[in-house]
């Protein structure tokens, strides 16, 4: 048995075919770290609204300058993602929705809902803004 | 695109891998290294590649590609075919396993293009050109395409796949089952232990040592389900551990690659709902 500890393990995540059901579960676990993420950033807002001032106008010229801007839309998507597939996952744990098929389109339901809210979100955002 | 049935192959053949390196994680024994291309078939039209997972352990050297060349019209219709052809003409030491080559027995399950199933019912229409040729993922490699499987069949065992009851067996006849109850053990008896969704399975990569795997997993279903087996309680609170179970995270791949057509990560979901059931 001193020849077993030799052996070489195969490959797995290095050369498994990236596919739906993969890619979607492990984008799950990012959108949920960066949500975690974005709720200290939504305590720091909540903080300068209750500071004012020059508190808050940092803030906001923090959040349009483009990079804040670009971290914003992130969190929308990663909302919207995480909260779609969540809906799956429900779906799952009481039994519904395991066929193949259900999956697939399941999966594809969650990625085109979770870009058209975003898109919704913001031309909402947007609109109100100007 | 959307997916029907475990055996359509996906149109999409990129991307290929998840954006990791090669040999990422991978210890100093198990780097794969770059291997030998073997000579190609003269006058064929139709020339067929595959790079393959080698590894000899008595060379004491790492595991390495080897890439070989067949003649598509004059090797048979599966991939085993053209696997058995490069050891009977081109190089013997190649090393695999095969037996029934119709899709019953599953020991020629191994990776190809980077998603698992029987090498015996893979149509050479269906791959791609080059192929890829590894072993089930996540195995120690007893050589070449062989996967040791001493810690998955252990698992197997860990889950008492036999029958469990107190009562004495009837005089005179088998302990009986009505039809309906016999209908219950449909997707799970026909499950051939080839390992292909556990060897795909994300979770039994990182936390295969305890998480049992889909194999295993659908196999505790089909004793949990038989009207036969008077241990169910029992069974349910040995699976009821954050590891051996809990560590499904209904992925898929499972259900996405079985070459029997299963469903195992359906099985597994209601294993869980078995467990909260009996709760209320």
């Amino acid at each position: 048995m001193t020849t077993a500890k030799l052996r070489p393990r195969s490959p797995d995540v290095q050369i498994y075919k990236p596919q739906l059901t993969s890619v979607l579960s492990i984008v799950h676990r990012m959108t949920g770290v960066f949500l975690s993420l974005g709720s200290v950033l939504l305590v720091a807002w909540l903080v300068a609204v209750v500071d004012g001032g020059d508190t808050y106008a940092m803030v906001e010229r923090w959040l349009r300058s483009w990079i804040g801007l670009l971290l914003l839309l992130g969190w929308t998507f990663a909302l919207f993602y995480h909260l779609c597939n969540g809906i799956r996952h429900l779906a799952w744990d009481l039994d519904f929705g395991f066929e193949l098929r259900s999956i697939y389109l399941s999966g594809w339901t969650v990625v085109a809902a979770s870009m058209i809210l975003t898109v919704l979100t913001w031309t909402l955002g947007l609109a109100v803004l100007e | 695109m959307l997916i029907k049935s475990s055996k359509q192959v996906s149109r999409w053949r990129t991307p290929k891998r998840f954006p990791v390196s090669r040999n990422s994680g991978a210890s100093p024994a198990s780097r794969i290294e770059p291997g030998v291309s073997w000579p190609e078939p003269e006058g064929a039209t139709r020339v067929q590649r595959f790079k393959v997972y080698r590894h000899d352990p008595e060379s004491g050297k790492n595991p390495r590609i080897d890439t070989y060349a067949i003649d598509r019209d004059k090797c048979g219709p599966m991939l085993l075919d053209a696997l058995i052809k490069i050891k009977n003409e081109i190089d013997p030491t190649l090393t695999f396993r095969r037996s029934c080559r119709e899709g019953v027995c599953g020991s020629c399950a191994m990776n190809i293009d980077g998603t698992n199933w029987l090498a015996c019912i893979r149509s050479l229409d269906e791959i791609s050109e080059p192929s890829t040729v590894y072993p089930l993922n996540n195995m120690d490699v007893i050589k070449d395409l062989v996967g040791d499987q001493t810690h998955v069949l252990a698992q197997y065992q860990s889950i008492t796949p036999w029958l469990r009851s107190k009562t004495p067996a009837p005089a005179g006849h088998e302990r009986l089952q009505s039809p309906e109850e016999r209908k219950r053990l449909d997707g799970d008896y026909e499950c051939i232990l080839c390992f292909c969704c556990t060897a795909g399975c994300p979770s039994h990569w990182w936390n295969g040592d305890r998480f049992l795997g889909p194999a295993i997993l659908l196999q505790a279903h089909r004793w949990l389900v038989d009207s036969r087996d008077e241990a169910t309680g029992e069974r349910l609170d040995e699976l009821e551990d954050p590891f051996k179970l809990y560590r499904c995270h209904t992925i898929l791949n499972c259900t996405r690659t079985c070459p029997k057509g299963l469903n195992p990560g359906k099985k597994i979901a209601e294993i869980k709902l078995m467990i909260q059931q009996r709760r209320s």
